[in-house]
């Protein structure tokens, strides 16, 4: 059975392609989103709600996270779902002596690029966090930094989507992209039947790669895991987002200028706090690259709980209720994909975000939505091309 | 079971907000816990998982042995983070 009623086909229920079908649905286009599982059942469910600059390379990442940022603002307004957004800012936490040059260089260059930062010293640091470890020497802050609920995102997205026309289609598997006899895409092959289209949105996170070489296309993502702890509803031993600046180095691969067993960067663990809106805490992180396993690895959470503790010494007898892993869609510069495919016409690719889907989702779904409405970008797309990794 | 029905204690979840998420599209007791947070709370689901499932084959009409059960997570019982730290599973 062919069933043709789309302009445009996305691949993936995630918040990536949430946000891609809202964007285009916004615009008028007539989208079909297709999901293999329930929708955000995957790396979107298994992650933490972050829209944070402070982490990203200073220059076009964190500028282009600042756009996401401006956009999700403006788009909570128009969704039925409380994502439960919360503009605190974050910090990122300067451990010793050892860090305190390379800090300072990454703060100067963030406010540079015109991110809204500040760096904090002394006792500036404990009446910004009365709770951290007393040896910590400083904070980097980022006011414009904001979390939510990720879950809540993707279902907002998709319900407003739904609305403005788009058809959606959980449990449906696509096991193949169709392409006409001149090479254009034409639609796909799915558990459910054929779906035809012109265009068609490659939104499906680690699974990206296998879908796209159904077409001869080779995109370079890889699955890195990540765990999560989740902290009963307890007092909180901060307001807002913590992050070791550590974090960044685990992040970026380089591992000097930090303390720790080798262990802790075997696993790539890095403390990162964040509190949600319920008076839970989640805390992180870890990075491994171990294939499609998503189950919990005891020894991480261990390794991980004993990291937030070096931070936190007052969460000792607070519980731990639940943990999850996550597949991170990995890419080797650490930026997303999000490019038409040169090769085969009709094609394009909205995947590769790793830790920074949540964040980058509006941006992302409204580029896609002007490459294929024909209109101008918000932000040059260059760094994001897929082409790049021929190079 | 009337739509203001308290399911999930933890986490304050009512009867009508998991009705809902089924309606848009929860198939199982993990669908409903991503769109509502029935059993995220500090007891996981041991008090209202039984409740939810319940709704959920009112509402689909499906026999319970075609739904799927929530998916476990580790710890199995809460842990602190001292015990968890230590490499230790007992609380």
């Amino acid at each position: 059975m062919m069933t043709s009623a789309a302009d445009v086909i996305v691949i993936g229920g995630g918040v990536i392609g949430s946000a891609i079908a809202y964007y285009l649905s916004q615009e008028g286009v007539k989208v079909s989103l297709i999901e293999r599982g329930d929708i955000g059942s995957g790396t979107s469910s298994a992650c933490d709600g972050n829209i944070l600059a402070i982490d990203k390379v200073p220059g076009y990442d964190s500028q282009v996270t600042l756009k996401s940022q401006k956009l999700l603002a403006e788009l909570i307004e128009s969704l039925d779902y409380d994502i439960e957004y919360a503009q605190r800012g974050s910090v990122l936490v300067v451990e010793d002596e050892n860090q305190e040059q390379v800090a300072r260089d990454w703060f100067a260059r963030q406010k540079e690029a015109g991110l809204p930062m500040r760096y904090l010293e002394g006792r500036e640091v404990f009446e910004d966090e009365p709770l951290l470890a007393r040896d910590v020497v400083g904070l980097v802050e980022c006011a414009s930094d904001a979390s939510l609920n990720p879950m809540a995102l993707v279902y907002g997205l998709v319900e407003a989507s739904r609305s403005t026309g788009a058809m959606i289609h959980p449990f449906t598997e696509v096991t193949r992209i169709l392409r006409d006899p001149v090479g254009s895409v034409c639609g796909v092959e799915t558990t459910r039947g054929m779906m035809s289209a012109d265009q068609v949105v490659l939104a499906a996170g680690v699974y990206t790669p296998a879908l796209a070489t159904t077409v001869g296309v080779a995109v370079p993502i890889r699955p890195r895991k990540g765990h999560i702890l989740v902290a009963e509803r307890s007092g909180r031993p901060a307001r807002r987002k913590v992050q070791e600046f550590g974090y960044l180095l685990t992040k970026f691969g380089g591992t000097e200028g930090r303390r720790v067993e080798a262990e802790m960067d075997q696993y790539g663990i890095a403390m990162v706090f964040e509190p949600t809106e319920h008076g839970n805490f989640l805390i992180g992180s870890s990075r491994e690259f171990v294939g499609f396993d998503r189950r919990s690895n005891h020894h991480v959470l261990s390794l991980m709980a004993k990291r937030a503790l070096r931070f936190f010494p007052t969460i000792r007898d607070i519980h731990v209720i639940r943990s999850y892993a996550g597949l991170r869609p990995y890419t080797p510069d650490h930026l997303p994909i999000v490019s038409l495919v040169p090769t085969v016409p009709g094609l394009y690719v909205a995947a590769g975000h790793e830790g920074d889907g949540i964040g980058l989702a509006p941006i992302t779904g409204k580029l896609i939505s002007e490459m294929i409405v024909g209109k101008p970008t918000s932000i040059a797309t260059e760094p994001l091309q897929l082409e790049r990794f021929d190079k | 079971m009337d739509d203001d029905t308290i399911v999930c204690r933890c986490e304050e979840v009512t009867v009508g907000e998991i009705r809902k998420a089924i309606r848009e599209g929860a198939i199982d007791v993990s669908g409903v816990k991503r769109r509502t947070r029935a059993g995220m709370g500090l007891c996981q689901g041991r008090t209202c998982e039984k409740i939810v499932t319940q709704i959920l084959v009112e509402e689909l009409g499906e026999p319970v042995s075609t739904l799927e059960p929530a998916t476990v997570r580790t710890p199995v019982q809460p842990v602190t983070f001292g015990l968890l730290a230590k490499g230790s599973h007992d609380d």
